[in-house]
This record gives C-alpha cells, sequence and structure tokens, in this order.
C-alpha cells in the first residue's frame, strides 16, 4: 500500500505541475517577451552615460491588470536601480520589494539567490528637466515554474532529511543512553509486576503458568517505557511461544490478535525517542495528549480485538475451534 | 477545565526532568554502572539517526513535491469541507495516512510541518501526537506474525486500524483542547 501512496504523490504532484505550466503557457500568464510600460522618477536628472542610477518605479495599476489580466495590483513605486550593461540598460528592483502576482513569480524563478527582479529597457524617454521618463521593461521568460519547483523541492529537501537526521544525533543518543539505564535496572520487569493482574483477563485462552503470557507481559511493559528495540524481540518471542499452543500454523488465534492490537495501539509512558528528538522542550507539553490519545486507542484496540473475535466470520476462522467436535456450540473459553 | 490546564503545563515542565534525574537515580538504586551503561546506549544515537535517513528522504521529498506542484494546497482545499465537519483540519490528513504505514516516514511528516507551519503551531502539536500515540500498525502487524508464519490474520488488521483511527482522531481533538 505504502508502494502505492508514495507513487502517487510523485506521480500526482507531476502531473499537477504539468498542468499548471501547461495553463500558463495557452494563458501566456507571464507575457514572455513582451515589454511592460514602466514610469521611471529620477532624483537627480537623468545621465545616460552614469552606470549606476538609482530611480523609482511606478506601474500603472490599470496597465498592469490589463497586461497581466490580473486582479493583482502593483504598489504605487519601488525602488530601483539603473545598470548600464553590454545589453543596454538594466533596471534591478530592489531586493525583496512586495511584488504582486505575477512579477512575484518571475522573479523568484529568474533570480532566487539575489531576490531582485530584473530587466531590460527599451530607449528611455526622459522630459525636460531629466527627473522622469517614461520607457517600456522586459523581463527574461519564465517557462516550466512548477515543474521547476517540484525538481527543486526534491532536491532541497532530500538535502533537508539527511541535515536533520544528523542533527538529531545527539538528543537521540542521550535518550537511548537514558533508556539503555532504565532497561539495566530492571524496570519492565517491575512494570511487568503492576500489569500483569490487568493483563491476565484479557488472555483468559492462555493457561496459566504458560511462558506465552509472561512474555506478552514484558513486551508490553516495554513499549510503555518506549523501549521499541527491547519489546520487539519480547513480542516475537510471546508469538513463538503462542504459535505452541496454536492447533493450525497459519491462522492468527484470538491471543495473537490482542497482542497486536495492544501493540499497534502502542501505550506509552515515554514518548517514541524519535519524537523527542524532533520536538525537543516542546514535548513537555505533548506528553499528556499523547498519554491520554494513546490511552483511547488503546481502549479501542482491547475492544475492538475481543468484539471482532465474536463475528461470525472471525469465530468461524478460531483455530481452537476449527477443529472442535461441534463447532457452534460456546464451549471454547474465549466464551468466558 | 482551566485548572486542568494549569494543572498540566505546571506538571509538563517536570517530565522531562524525571526522566533526566530519575533515570539515573533508579539505576544506581539498582546498581547498575549508570555510566558505562548510558554510554553505550548513547552509541546506538549515531545508528538509529543514520538509519532513519532512507526513510526520510523518501518521504519528505515525495511530500516537498506535492506540495510544491500545488497538489498539497488542492487536496487540503478539497477535504476541508469533509474533514471541517467533525473538526479535524485537513493539513494533519498526511500524517494520518502515512502514521500506520511507515515510522520513520512519519516522522518526516512531522518535520515537513515544523518547516511549513512553525515549530509552535497547533497543527504541527497535533502532528506530533498522533505520531506519539499510534503505531506503525502495518509493520508491527508484518515483524510479529512474519516471525511466526501466520498469513491468516483474521482481525488484527480491523482491529489495528481502529484502534490507530480513533487514537489519530483524538489527538487531534485532545490537543485542540489543550491548547486550542
Amino acid at each position: 500500500m505504502l508502494n502505492y501512496i508514495w507513487v502517487g504523490l510523485i506521480v500526482t504532484s507531476f502531473a499537477f505541475a504539468l498542468t499548471s505550466d501547461v495553463t500558463d503557457f495557452t494563458r501566456d500568464t507571464y507575457r514572455n517577451g513582451t515589454p511592460l510600460p514602466v514610469a521611471l522618477e529620477f532624483d537627480a536628472a537623468y545621465d545616460s552615460e552614469a552606470r549606476r542610477q538609482p530611480a523609482r518605479v511606478r506601474i500603472d495599476g490599470e496597465t498592469y491588470g490589463a497586461f497581466f489580466n490580473t486582479d493583482a495590483r502593483p504598489a504605487d513605486a519601488y525602488d530601483a536601480t539603473l545598470i548600464r550593461t553590454a545589453e543596454g540598460v538594466q533596471l534591478r528592483l530592489d531586493a525583496d520589494a512586495d511584488l504582486p502576482h505575477p512579477l512575484g513569480t518571475i522573479r523568484d524563478v529568474t533570480n532566487p539567490r539575489t531576490g531582485q527582479l530584473q530587466g531590460v529597457l527599451s530607449a528611455l524617454a526622459a522630459d525636460s528637466a531629466g527627473i522622469a521618463a517614461t520607457t517600456t521593461v522586459r523581463f527574461e521568460p519564465v517557462r516550466f515554474v512548477k515543474m521547476n519547483a517540484i525538481s527543486q523541492a526534491a532536491l532541497d529537501f532530500a538535502e533537508t532529511a539527511a541535515s536533520i537526521a544528523l542533527g538529531l544525533i545527539g538528543v537521540l543518543a542521550l535518550f537511548l543512553g537514558l533508556l539503555r539505564i532504565a532497561e539495566a535496572a530492571g524496570v519492565i520487569q517491575a512494570i511487568g509486576r503492576v500489569v500483569e493482574p490487568v493483563l491476565r483477563p484479557l488472555f483468559p485462552e492462555i493457561p496459566k503458568g504458560h511462558p506465552a503470557f509472561s512474555m506478552i507481559v514484558l513486551n508490553l511493559s516495554a513499549n510503555v517505557f518506549g523501549l521499541g528495540n527491547a519489546a520487539t524481540p519480547f513480542g516475537i518471542k510471546a508469538m513463538e511461544e503462542l504459535q505452541t499452543l496454536n492447533p493450525t500454523e497459519d491462522t492468527a488465534t484470538n491471543p495473537m490478535v490482542m497482542l497486536l492490537a495492544m501493540n499497534t495501539a502502542s501505550v506509552q509512558l515515554v514518548p517514541p525517542v524519535l519524537l523527542l528528538a524532533l520536538m525537543g522542550l516542546q514535548i513537555n507539553q505533548l506528553i499528556f495528549a499523547i498519554i491520554l490519545a494513546t490511552g483511547i486507542s488503546l481502549v479501542v484496540a482491547i475492544t475492538a480485538a475481543k468484539l471482532f473475535s465474536r463475528l461470525p466470520v472471525f469465530r468461524a476462522s478460531d483455530p481452537n475451534r476449527l477443529d472442535a467436535t461441534r463447532p457452534d456450540t460456546p464451549t471454547s473459553p474465549s466464551e468466558g | 477545565m482551566e485548572t486542568f490546564r494549569e494543572i498540566i503545563s505546571f506538571a509538563s515542565a517536570f517530565v522531562l526532568p524525571a526522566i533526566l534525574v530519575g533515570f539515573p537515580l533508579y539505576g544506581l538504586y539498582k546498581r547498575v554502572p549508570v555510566y558505562e551503561t548510558f554510554v553505550d546506549g548513547a552509541k546506538e544515537g549515531f545508528n538509529v539517526a543514520v538509519r532513519i535517513i532512507p526513510y526520510l528522504v523518501a518521504i519528505l521529498f515525495a511530500i516537498a513535491m506535492f506540495r510544491a506542484s500545488g497538489a498539497m494546497d488542492f487536496l487540503i482545499a478539497g477535504l476541508r469541507p469533509l474533514l471541517g465537519a467533525i473538526s479535524i483540519p485537513a493539513e494533519v490528513l498526511p500524517m494520518a495516512i502515512l502514521r500506520p504505514l511507515t515510522g520513520s516516514g512519519s516522522a518526516a511528516i512531522v518535520v515537513d510541518m515544523i518547516n511549513v507551519y512553525g515549530e509552535d503551531s497547533i497543527l504541527v502539536k497535533m502532528a506530533a501526537t498522533m505520531f506519539g500515540s499510534t503505531e506503525t500498525t502495518f509493520y508491527v502487524i508484518a515483524v510479529y506474525f512474519g516471525a511466526v508464519g501466520v498469513k491468516k490474520t483474521r482481525h488484527a488488521v480491523a482491529a489495528g486500524l481502529l484502534a490507530d483511527l480513533v487514537g489519530l482522531i483524538s489527538a487531534v481533538y485532545i490537543v485542540r483542547w489543550l491548547f486550542g
């Protein structure tokens, strides 16, 4: 199932990106290659020889809306710099200007590093004083915005994943060390003595004194303390012991399902180490929420395992009933 | 209600100290060589961190692509009316879907949500509680039944998933109740 979800995520991303880019292309969202009319203002008179000159850019709202076919409107004025290059006069808006759609996207795609929107100006028509001018600006063409975005996201987050995981080493080491102490100090056995009488009624099918039950107690106690690494071997041993009580080879018995259900609900007083490492001190606040939620899911797991085992379809498949001479007579201990 | 919140915020200051101080003290009382044992366990930290990298990469990059393509916004907007009816924010849906399937992968969802919504966001609290309060059901079933060769699992999947579902939903409600 995970295979399908994973591929689904990736393929859906591709399909969405493709659709969005094709829509942009047919609607010409970014008016690639078409110059946008703008007005420039200078504090000092325009100097056609200066290499750099500061300027203010004004874009008429109505013109902008009609040009990009959008409801978004530009701000009153943008601070910018004119730069003379080999290709002509370049207009460079200050970094992180509050740009309307789709200019913001054009900036992000064409110049993500500096955060400056830049375009090439056509001939400048300055007024007599040289402090105001009208012209047009042509931005770099923008294509396949989403296609580039998903590729970039994939690369960025692959890197993020590794750096986050490595950043967790210290905190993981701290808690795994503490948990090892708890394990060595016999916390599992101590908890086991407390939970044993509570667990007994949930596994009526296991004969008294059978090793399966003590393994189950150890498995669930280890889970309570978030000792996942210790819990799994106990759980597997418990399953092996339960299998010795199983008249069939390949069908789960009721106590097996109960053990599984309780494990998937995972009652824990100490949250998973990975979560501790990820959330840091925040875990303090969340711990009660976690204990509460996990308690509720445990109750549901136990109830569901008990009730489902009484459904006709699962009663019929109960290995302890398959070899019973009169399958309809409620002789199984699970009835108790 | 308010008093309960007060008590929890008061008590929660002692959770981590209890672990940090309590475990070594209890170990000492039980005559465990605490320092050596700690170091021995802490060695695992590196292994665990390295072991989860492939899982984090696999899920994080796929989710990041899903977000970047706009598909996530579309999905969230589409499901909001439906999930809103039971007052579950649609943003936590990826966690609910992936939690029973992959443990490290759903940790990646927490990472992703911290990136997008910020560490203090209630959505991150919900996702973290969801992560902490349920198990990787399909993995547990595969490992335990696989170990003894049981193939007909009967009602194990149904019971496990039902418990997950209720656990995940209660996580959302409890977090909203405590921090909402």
